[in-house]
């Protein structure tokens, strides 16, 4: 790949975190280089403990890695970045409209002109009509459609993505995945998906990273050839399937304590 | 389902006063109108049986009217002393020196609250003072206070402050402890600037807390109002309690309990009603 287009690239970041109780040093990462082009859709999957959201983090500036270099091509105007949190990541005391407006009064937008950028987001995440509305009385899906939307808004080149259909129902969220491809593919976004659910890295994913318990590294990153557009007849093709078969092997074969398939 | 009746459970929007011309009358539409103010109409019924059985114990003998007196010997007390007006100055003399000691408490209490919850150094700096002041009995240093304010208004400002000042900042405190590290991480991730993340964030996930640390300094500012009057003052509900306690007016003596009692309930309504309009969100978080 020419580094031009690249819209990621991490060398050797390491994490380690201080355990005050034994004044031990624990690993989370030990050494992730990766590279992600331009639109390109890869997740990150791996048992919880794995570093995966911790990495996420680093790239988005919460967290400071130990070492190690993260690199985001510059797109000149506004973030490079933006975050899209695992659940409850709304501010109850916004209405839908000002949580997805939020990213865009960070960036200095004025109050009315971030809602008027932020309505046909919510549109495009199919909530017309709940503007008004508050967290609580949306379901978990559309509070997910919200948080996404808060995303997009922004209009960052890359979209991170933390196990953001972690506490949907099954249905919910392949109906959730169906959507995000629909929206990448309107919006061409990159986006780093983290979960550690098998079947939905295979699913949305060009890459799929595999990692380890801790400390945190890749096992294995495997290029998924399924056509797209995907559509979620797609899980039960064998192609799908064989994918799915090799990666839970993979994860099996780490003598990992958590199960490699979908425990919250 | 509900068969028998025409009027099944109507809304409670339904319900407010102004809004049904159309109440049926009699025993329904009274029915209908204590659904509607529940609260009130019980709260409102628990003083009254309360009443009711002080009147009794005290018709029946069962204590001394001169000791306790009773609600009728109250009421006469307070149609007399209303109706000349000669307890107006001292319920306006209490409510000045309610008022400005409550206000400052809010206006110091409130941001030094946040400023100790936000900066770990501002916390440290003022945490042995404020619980040394905290830890001392406030009626304990009353008059020392009284010697060095006087026996005015100041004296009196002071005691209610400090009293009503420390629910304030406990409160505040705990809700900025409270803040979710997942809404600051929100925050955070979109770069929001420090004053962004203070509005956006921090104030509205306190603001419940100050609400309830407010409610909290309410019946202590009133403690400070009547310990001020009655150790040295001239005028307020204290001054009158203490002074017809000298006179064993035993009724007027309970028309200034009653009335702290009143002003008590109606301060912690007004608080209630506010909490009530900042509620909507709240049902997600507790």
């Amino acid at each position: 790949m020419a580094n031009t287009d690249l819209a990621l690239s991490a060398r050797g970041v390491r994490m380690e975190y201080r355990d005050r109780s034994s004044d031990t040093r624990l690993v989370a990462i030990e050494a992730m280089d990766l590279d992600v082009a331009d639109r390109e859709f890869v997740s990150l999957l791996g048992p919880s403990g794995c570093g995966k959201s911790t990495f996420l983090k680093i790239v988005n500036g919460l967290l400071k890695a130990t070492a190690g270099e993260i690199r985001l091509r510059r797109n000149g105007k506004g973030r490079e970045d933006a975050m899209v949190f695992q659940d409850a990541a709304l501010f109850p005391w916004y209405s839908v409209l000002d949580n997805v407006a939020y990213g865009l009064v960070c960036a200095g937008v004025k109050n009315d002109e971030a809602r008027k950028r932020a309505a046909p987001l919510v549109e495009l995440v199919g909530l017309q009509g709940f503007e008004a509305k508050y967290p609580y009385q949306l379901s978990g899906g559309m509070q997910q459609r919200a948080n996404l939307a808060r995303a997009l808004a922004v209009d960052a080149p890359i979209l991170l993505m933390d196990e953001p259909f972690a506490s949907l129902d099954a249905q919910t969220r392949e109906v959730m995945q169906a959507e995000l491809l629909r929206i990448w593919n309107a919006a061409q976004k990159t986006v780093v998906f983290v979960t550690h659910q098998i079947e939905e890295a295979v699913y949305l994913s060009d890459r799929v990273i595999v990692m380890s318990a801790r400390p945190g590294r890749i096992l294995a990153d495997i290029e998924i050839e399924l056509p797209r557009p995907r559509a979620l007849e797609l899980k039960r093709s064998a192609q799908f399937t064989a994918y799915a078969d090799q990666i839970w092997k993979l994860l099996a074969s780490q003598h990992a304590p958590a199960a490699p398939v979908g425990q919250a | 389902m509900l068969p028998q009746r025409r009027w099944a459970r109507p809304s409670v929007a339904t319900l407010s006063v102004g809004s049904t011309p159309l109440a049926p009358a009699g025993p329904r539409g009274l029915t209908r109108l204590v659904r509607a103010n529940e609260r009130l109409f019980y709260g409102i019924l628990g003083f009254v049986v309360i009443g009711i059985l002080w009147e009794l114990a005290g018709d029946l003998g069962l204590y001394r009217k001169s000791l306790l007196s009773t609600p009728s010997l109250v009421w006469s007390a307070a149609v007399q002393d209303f109706g000349s007006g000669t307890i107006w100055p001292d319920l306006s003399a209490s409510g000045v020196e309610f008022g400005l000691g409550f206000v400052a408490a809010l206006g110091i209490g409130i941001p030094l609250g946040l400023a100790i919850g936000m900066f770990r150094r501002v916390e440290y700096l003022v945490s042995f003072l404020l619980f040394g002041i905290y830890s001392t009995p406030k009626a304990a240093i009353a008059p020392l206070i009284i010697l060095v304010a006087g026996i005015g208004l100041e004296s009196k400002v002071i005691l209610v402050f400090l009293l009503a000042f420390f629910s304030v900042i406990v409160s505040t405190v705990a809700g900025v402890r409270s803040v979710a590290e997942r809404h600051l991480d929100i925050a955070d991730s979109f770069g929001a600037s420090r004053w962004l993340r203070f509005r956006s964030v921090i104030l509205p996930s306190t603001f419940p807390f100050i609400l309830t640390g407010i409610r909290i300094a309410t019946g202590r500012a009133l403690v400070g109002v009547i310990v001020a009057e009655e150790l040295a003052a001239n005028e307020g509900i204290g001054h009158y309690i203490e002074l017809y306690g000298a006179f064993l007016n035993t009724a007027r003596v309970m028309l200034g309990v009653v009335l702290l009692g009143v002003f008590g309930v109606l301060m912690g309504e007004g608080v209630r009603r506010i909490e009530k309009r900042y509620e909507v969100w709240r049902q997600e978080i507790h």
